[in-house]
């Protein structure tokens, strides 16, 4: 583990949400290793999702550098996203949304297919994959908003995986899944994960999910690290926490 | 072009099905990107140059087409530039649009509410030329390209944008394209319904479709369709009641809204399950 090459680097990092005062992350400093799996736990605004928009571009820290690759977020965002896999915290749309499970999925490898160019067979097949996997596929035409919670979740972690990506940041992935999916999900993503040699971070508030293959657990309070650990080194310290 | 030598109505059938195309497919984007409100200051923006053109004596439709450019881009780059919500500034330049019309409108009284100034306003049919379905023929064939060649990134741009930008989309350019061309098309629209109702032609037949519809694909046919239905029974309308033709579109094309919303499965299931 100790000789793979650092995939994800954040040095110093503060970040403020645009007309908050308050920094969400305080001078925090992260290095992730390609194929770890990490999970980032801590209590409720402790900045465990500023952490992951912060990781893909998607807020601009005002102090600070991110890293991914080797290569500078801000200057390279765009090209590095077409390459991270990103699920947002309780992305659940509208009933009437008008957009079908598949071409959900699909639009998540539009970044690699490339301006003007038109998806692929093999962009459709990805995607039809990835659904498989989580046992979705029946859904493929069906509209969005006709699916249920935990349904929508699956298509977004779906959309995530047909990516085929080298970075997965999940933001509790599991928080609207059914109890029998809350066992099995984590599991079939542990194991893309190392099948596929990714390197992903997990924010979740359910620390009974974590799975015991996992590299570290870091815990996150006031937007600062406070803890940052083999999860069967410290469990009570994460109780207090979550 | 075959139409060249159309008499006024041969004119006025073939704008309303151009006019509904085009307004009928921008509706869409206007409507999924949440444009609505950019929508309707860049349709008094329209106005508000076409009284500025009227008053200077010159072509209406260049002044026109360059405040609406103009009301584009500020709402576009430069409120992005300057970090402002889209609320804010459109909010800011809808009443500065009014204002500035009826500065222009006022600058030169000899003109009045003449029947210059009225097209204007309330647009009129009978006023489009040629050269207008040219521009209209052309611009449907620019939009529809340009639709075509762009559709994945406006797909996912319609779907969510933060979403968009995560899959590593650049999703600024795409709604720059989508202010300017709503701009060009409400300009080339102004002669149908004028300045005031332009607005309804972009925003009813998309909203209708969404009514119904559960496929963004089969929105973005449906909208047009509707878009170019409406027009032409606005139009007939207007012809057997001896009303103003935009008036009338206006008023068909909220019936059908209406109607739609009334019979929409799409929110009848929606209210069955919010009951449940």
């Amino acid at each position: 583990m100790n000789n793979r090459n650092v995939m994800i680097r954040l040095e110093n990092v503060s970040t403020v949400y645009e007309g908050e005062r308050m920094a969400a992350l305080r001078s925090l400093s992260l290095s992730v290793k390609e194929k770890e799996l990490v999970y980032i736990v801590g209590p409720n605004a402790s900045g465990k999702t500023t952490l992951l928009e912060t990781i893909n571009g998607l807020l601009k820290p005002y102090k600070g550098s991110v890293t991914v690759s080797g290569l500078n977020m801000m200057t390279h965002g765009r090209r590095l996203r077409a390459e991270i896999g990103y699920i947002p915290q309780d992305f659940i749309v509208e009933p009437g949304e008008p957009y079908l499970a598949l071409d959900v999925v699909v639009m998540g490898r539009y970044g690699k297919i490339g301006v003007l160019n038109k998806t692929s067979e093999r962009d459709r097949e990805k995607a039809h994959d990835a659904m498989k996997l989580l046992g979705i596929d029946d859904l493929s035409h069906r509209p969005m908003g006709k699916l249920s919670g935990g349904q929508q979740q699956k298509v977004m972690i779906a959309r995530a995986l047909a990516k085929e990506p080298r970075i997965l940041l999940m933001d509790e992935p599991f928080s609207n899944l059914d109890p029998e999916s809350k066992t099995r999900i984590p599991l079939i993503i542990a194991e893309t994960h190392e099948k596929k040699g990714l390197t992903t971070i997990i924010v979740t508030h359910e620390t009974h999910r974590i799975v015991k293959t996992c590299s570290r657990v870091i815990l996150l309070d006031d937007g600062r690290i406070v803890a940052d650990r083999n999860p069967e080194e410290d469990q009570q310290t994460l109780g207090t926490y979550t | 072009m075959i139409w060249l030598g159309l008499d006024i109505m041969g004119k006025a059938f073939v704008s309303c099905i151009l006019i509904g195309i085009l307004t009928g497919l921008m509706g869409v984007f206007v409507v999924r990107m949440r444009l609505s409100a950019i929508g309707y200051s860049m349709s008094h923006g329209a106005f508000a140059g076409a009284a500025l053109g009227v008053a200077a004596s010159t072509n209406p439709l260049m002044t026109a087409m360059l405040f609406a450019s103009l009301v584009a881009f500020i709402i576009g780059p430069l409120a992005d530039k300057a970090r402002l919500h889209p609320d804010t500034i459109t909010s800011i330049i809808f009443p500065l649009n009014m204002a500035l019309a009826f500065i222009f409108l006022t600058l030169t009284p000899e003109i009045g509410l003449t029947s210059q100034v009225a097209n204007v306003l309330w647009g009129s049919i009978i006023s489009i030329t040629n050269n207008d379905l040219v521009y209209m023929t052309t611009l449907c064939a620019l939009t529809l390209s340009i639709i075509y060649f762009t559709w994945k990134e406006l797909f996912a741009i319609m779907y969510n944008r933060k979403l968009a930008e995560a899959d590593g989309v650049n999703t600024k350019p795409f709604i720059y394209l989508i202010i300017l061309l709503s701009g060009v098309v409400i300009t080339l629209s102004l002669k149908l319904v004028g300045g005031l109702l332009i607005y309804a032609l972009l925003f009813n037949p998309a909203s209708t479709a969404l009514q119904f519809l559960e496929d963004m694909r089969k929105i973005i046919i449906a909208s047009p369709l509707i878009g170019v239905a409406t027009n032409l029974l606005g139009l007939t309308a207007s012809l057997y009641l001896d009303l103003p033709v935009g008036s009338c579109i206006v008023v068909v094309s909220t019936i059908v809204f209406a109607f739609s919303v009334l019979v929409s499965p799409k929110r009848r299931r929606s209210m069955t399950e919010e009951s449940r």
